[in-house]
């Protein structure tokens, strides 16, 4: 293990925390909210109504800058040998290829409970509800198969500002039991809005992949000739939140989306770069780089054109409505 | 007959370069496959005159045509080969099935096949490379197809749980599966012309191969108009007195608008590629309707059909399918044909200009422009066909003289019949009359990026 001591992008060391297993995702939820709340009776936040009323005991003060736990989590041994079937439900949804490989989106929704439980920490600095996805980063090494034993660790680090807050990424890794070898990295940038950092500085860049595409106003982007439509019907989000455990109330249905100020469901974000990742098919090898960011939410149902074309050595994707022209999501997939 | 030589590899590399690619192709030992003729039932829209009639019944009523008009009754043909796009999963032998409901032998044996749109056109491939091969002197290829009458399937919910439920050994365990069920899982599902990759319909595919070919909607009107006028002519001419056998009341194709006009073609709004930058140009008008209907082919070898005293209309010469990557846009679905038809020709040493007759598949009337654009593009010919230069033009006055999909339809897998009979036809009243030989080329795009050509001659 100490051949690969866990340590931020920037070379801060991290202390690692062990658990025995992948924790469940519902029981973070329940603990996401309850911390959100927290930080939002602490800091006003708006847009998150009906959770848990926060006790207000020992979170930052307003002025105080944010702080990363300096924590690593970690689960040594993670099975996959009883996934088979779990794997072949996350394929059929994805149109992926039904094989015993596991696709690099696969292996975001295995680490996502640990990233998720970094977030749900009491020393973490932001709220787990309301946080936007604003891209992913995912790197993959070579195919990890059904029966594998993985270890997987996850981390938040580079908090950092945004135009409309922080953003922070999550950080995870898969390793297969015992070897030193990264076999899955994953990068997970998100956004909390309404929050400063007092340190931030023009130069820091603050700014978000998304933030150009809201700048651009609604009609103004050209897209290219499609490749392809995808018809998303209602059940989408909670399809994909079966599969993934992401049960966030915002994918889950209309009434629930608009507690957070949405007017419908909306998809995962992840699930629409692991369409378009299928989509790619064979040509992206066995190893991958597969980047996405998002634009503006795909609501539920609806209708995303997307064009997943060969560009330099690998291919690009971007969705978009192709009504109203705004761009949902674009992204890249380079074979290694 | 010629004799069987040994192809070892050195003679075989020495005469690939000092032959001509036709000779080279046709081993000594091939024989010729000759058509007979064609029958088939009135296209009709669907919804209306078929719209109780199933695949099997379509398809024996154009066998039992067919039969009739040869004369085949209780003859044991080589095989009988055909299909269909849309198909019940009870259909599992649809052509034996309406073989052994025919008068024909029912020691005629049959098998299904299916390659989307080219379904009937790969039938008469099959058969006649039987034929060739020596395997069996006659045969009859066919498709049929039903739009009204398509099988409509269960949700992937339903199904699964039904599968389950029914592999369950106990009531609990049945009981357990059929508790998954959910209501939205009991919403049918109607089968549809997306293509499965890329979820976007055909017609809409078809809008982007239309709006990166530069294709008017002038243009496109035009040559729907031509395909009703033509279709029209030949129907008042007798030219398909011997090649349909009337259906349930219907004695001509009911799609056929002999008096449309440019004027009302132009007046319909567009109904494809409508999100693209380009303004939309194909309407309910100029793309092909769906449409109920199944037809047949009479294939054999010359002597087969001396010893019945029956016609010899045409050989079916040769014939190529092609798939072109069309999933990431690289190329157009429908094109398939455009790739295929370059290496037909050289295989048997022609050009565009040795072809008198083009019977171009009207899938959308755009289909067939976006063909003949890309053969005179000397830029697409060379980058993508790996041609010296482009194929060349075609005469327009020579495509789909007596009308094509735009008028009398297309029931999916009927049309490759439909075209192989009207093709044999043509070029054989074009052979007599002139005293020279004359050529047909056949050309039929299909979903999945595929397509299938064949070459046809007057003997």
């Amino acid at each position: 293990m100490s051949a690969h001591r866990p340590a931020t992008s920037s070379g801060e060391p991290l202390r690692v925390e062990t658990l025995p297993t992948l924790p469940g995702l519902g029981s973070l939820y329940a603990r996401g909210a309850a911390s959100s709340g927290r930080i939002a009776a602490g800091r006003a936040l708006p847009g998150l109504p009906g959770i848990g009323a926060g006790r207000g005991d020992g979170e930052p003060d307003g002025d105080q800058p944010l702080t990363l736990p300096d924590v690593a989590l970690h689960v040594p041994g993670v099975p996959t040998a009883n996934l088979a079937g779990h794997l072949h439900d996350y394929q059929r949804l994805l149109h992926e290829p039904v094989t015993d490989v596991l696709p690099a989106g696969y292996l975001h929704v295995l680490a996502f409970p640990l990233a998720t439980a970094v977030m749900v920490r009491g020393d973490f600095p932001l709220p787990l509800l309301g946080m936007v996805h604003l891209a992913n980063q995912v790197e993959l090494h070579g195919p990890v198969r059904v029966g594998d034993l993985l270890e997987v660790r996850a981390w938040s680090e580079n908090l950092r500002p945004h135009r409309r807050g922080v953003q922070v990424d999550l950080v995870a890794e898969v390793r297969r039991a015992g070897d030193t070898a990264l076999v899955w990295r994953g990068v997970s940038t998100y956004l909390a809005k309404g929050f400063h950092l007092p340190w931030s500085e023009a130069e820091n860049g603050a700014t978000g992949p998304a933030e150009g595409e809201d700048r651009a106003p609604a009609g103004t982007w050209v897209p290219p000739l499609p490749t392809g439509r995808w018809a998303l019907g209602p059940g989408t989000g909670r399809a994909y939140g079966a599969v993934s455990g992401d049960r966030n109330p915002i994918h889950l249905s209309a009434l629930s989306a608009k507690a957070f100020g949405f007017p419908r469901a909306i998809a995962h974000g992840m699930y629409t770069a692991a369409r378009a990742l299928a989509d790619v098919g064979h040509a992206r090898g066995e190893a991958y780089r597969w980047t996405v960011e998002f634009a503006k939410p795909v609501l539920l149902p609806g209708a995303v054109d997307v064009a997943v074309t060969p560009s330099g050595q690998g291919f690009e994707y971007v969705g978009w409505n192709g009504g109203r022209r705004q761009k949902h999501f674009e992204g890249t997939v380079t074979p290694l | 007959m010629a004799t069987r030589k040994p192809s070892g590899s050195a003679s075989r590399t020495t005469s690939r370069a000092a032959t001509s690619a036709a000779s080279e192709a046709r081993p000594s030992g091939v024989r010729d496959a000759v058509i007979v003729g064609g029958n088939r039932i009135p296209f009709s829209r669907a919804g209306k005159k078929y719209s109780d009639a199933s695949n099997q019944e379509m398809f024996t009523a154009a066998l039992e045509g067919l039969v009739a008009r040869f004369g085949l009754q209780g003859e044991r043909l080589g095989e009988v080969v055909g299909g269909a796009v849309l198909k019940h999963s009870r259909d599992f032998n649809l052509v034996r099935e309406s073989v052994l409901g025919s008068s024909l032998s029912s020691q005629t044996p049959a098998f299904d096949l299916q390659q989307a749109c080219a379904t009937g056109l790969e039938a008469a491939i099959n058969v006649s490379n039987k034929i060739r091969l020596g395997q069996i002197d006659s045969g009859v290829a066919g498709g049929t197809d039903t739009v009204s009458d398509a099988p409509i399937a269960v949700s992937e919910g339903l199904r699964r749980v039904l599968l389950e439920a029914s592999h369950a050994k106990t009531v609990q365990a049945r009981l357990k599966a059929l508790a998954k069920l959910r209501p939205s899982d009991l919403k049918p599902l109607s089968p549809g012309t997306d293509e499965p990759r890329t979820g976007l319909s055909m017609g809409e595919h078809q809008a982007i191969t239309t709006a990166r070919w530069g294709i008017t909607r002038e243009a496109q009107d035009e040559l729907a108009l031509a395909s009703h006028q033509h279709l029209a002519a030949a129907w008042e001419s007798g030219f398909f007195d011997d090649l349909v056998t009337p259906f349930r009341g219907l004695t001509r194709d009911d799609n056929l608008r002999p008096d449309t006009s440019l004027e009302k073609l132009a007046s319909l709004k567009p109904v494809f590629g409508k999100n693209l930058d380009e303004p939309a140009s194909m309407t309910a008008g100029n793309s092909t309707p769906l449409t109920d209907g199944a037809s047949a082919v009479l294939l054999a070898t010359a002597e087969w059909a001396a010893a019945r005293d029956l016609p010899v209309l045409a050989r079916f010469v040769d014939a190529e399918t092609a798939g072109v990557d069309f999933v990431h846009g690289h190329e157009g679905l429908l094109m398939a044909p455009a790739h295929a038809v370059p290496r037909l020709l050289a295989r048997n040493g022609l050009t565009l200009d040795d072809i008198d007759f083009f019977e171009i598949h009207e899938a959308f009337a755009s289909t067939v422009l976006t063909t003949l654009a890309a053969w005179e593009d000397a830029d697409y010919c060379t980058g993508e066909l790996g041609l010296p230069g482009a194929l060349g033009s075609v005469d327009r006055s020579k495509v789909n003289v007596n009308g094509s999909s735009l008028a009398a339809g297309h029931p999916f897998a009927a049309t490759g019949g439909r075209i192989v009979a009207t093709a044999a036809k043509l070029v054989a009243a074009k052979a007599a009359e002139t005293g020279k030989p004359a050529r047909a080329l056949i050309s039929i795009c299909a979903a999945g990026g595929l397509g299938a050509t064949a070459i046809v001659e007057s003997v």
